[in-house]
């Protein structure tokens, strides 16, 4: 600009103008915020953005179109995992852990490991995910937080327990024991149940009681008279043997 | 959710903390969070007298955090329509007015 007006005011070599203005001018990237130009002050309150008037605030009413995302391929691979897991475990037990540090999670894992029950992570939304298509949809609202899953394909409920008695800030909140869901205390219920066999036999013990009570009653008369008979022989074998002992003596 | 302002709880002032929820309701994600954060082993080494104990049931009750504090104030926060944020906040501000000479000295 100096340039210009320099070569336009100075005609002749030497010539000065008579009054110099001093122009403050900024350059075009300054610290301040430069003031626009009328020209494009004026552009720019034309073409300002006037969004459309909406009804209602955009978080009121649910959207009508639900947005499905489609699941990458880690998501995939970790449901077909978890979809192994809950065919092959029979326990699935899931607890929060408030905090623990590694040293308490490798104690924790390697007490575990000794009764084969394994700890996998999964992020929450891919859990919840896969168990809303499948038929443990009632455990979704389990998987809030930190949350650890505690697999094995024994249902090893008692060792779990004194386990995670041990550390403290694991909170046991439920598990899907043979396909049937439990609560904390059906948990503690659960292993207080004695084992199979024990159980056959008391039912079988049981069924077996009212049978041979029945048959006790049906013997008990003929029972009974041969009991009497059976003491009325022994009292006349020991009146004979009492009759023939004197008489023996009297006849020796 | 949002982390609260104060990555560490302090619980100097804390006797004992009882977090009773039932986890198949849907309104314990706060205080399950509560927990977590109270839980954590940071701020359990800044009192290890202090007991957080979690109490899971199945009755369709209502979260509740019960906080006893060391002078016999008791705290009783219901979570179901609270944020952990919220909760956090209360805490600490109470833990703050009970214990105000050690956060003095921590900010100093």
């Amino acid at each position: 600009m100096a340039a210009t007006l320099c070569s336009k005011l100075l005609p002749k070599q030497g010539w000065l103008p008579l009054t110099q203005s001093v122009r403050h001018g900024s350059k075009a990237v300054t610290r301040h915020r430069k003031p626009l130009h009328i020209q494009k002050q004026k552009l720019l309150a034309v073409t300002q953005y006037i969004p459309p008037a909406r009804e209602f605030p955009p978080g009121a009413y649910p959207s009508q179109t639900k947005h499905v995302q489609e699941d990458n391929d880690l998501t995939l691979l970790m449901k077909r995992e978890l979809k192994k897991l809950f065919e092959d475990c029979k326990m699935i037990a899931v607890v929060q852990n408030s905090s623990s540090s590694a040293e308490d999670m490798m104690t924790l894992r390697h007490r575990l490991y000794k009764h084969n029950i394994t700890v996998k992570f999964f992020p929450n939304k891919v859990v919840r995910s896969f168990l809303s298509d499948s038929i443990y949809c009632n455990m979704g609202p389990l998987f809030v937080g930190p949350t650890v899953m505690f697999v094995s394909k024994e249902p090893k409920v008692k060792e779990m327990l004194t386990t995670l008695r041990g550390s403290p800030q694991m909170t046991l909140l439920g598990a899907c024991v043979d396909n049937t869901l439990l609560s904390a205390q059906g948990i503690v219920s659960y292993s207080k149940l004695p084992s199979m066999t024990v159980i056959q036999g008391e039912v079988v013990s049981g069924l077996s009681m009212l049978t041979s009570h029945t048959a006790y009653l049906l013997q008990r008369h003929p029972a009974h008279l041969s009991q009497l008979l059976q003491q009325y022989i022994k009292q006349q074998s020991s009146d004979g043997s009492a009759e023939a002992a004197p008489k023996a003596e009297e006849a020796t | 959710m949002a982390a609260p302002s104060k990555a560490t709880v302090v619980l100097k002032a804390v006797k004992k903390i009882t977090v009773q929820f039932c986890p198949f309701e849907s309104n314990v994600r706060s205080t399950r969070e509560f927990l977590a954060l109270v839980g954590s082993e940071k701020a359990r080494t800044t009192n290890m007298n202090c007991e957080v104990i979690p109490v899971v049931k199945h009755d369709k009750s209502e979260p509740v955090v019960d906080i006893t504090y060391v002078d016999g104030e008791k705290l009783l926060m219901k979570g179901a329509n609270l944020t952990s944020s919220e909760m956090l906040s209360a805490f600490q501000s109470r833990c703050v007015a009970k214990d105000p000479q050690a956060k003095v000295g921590e900010k100093k």
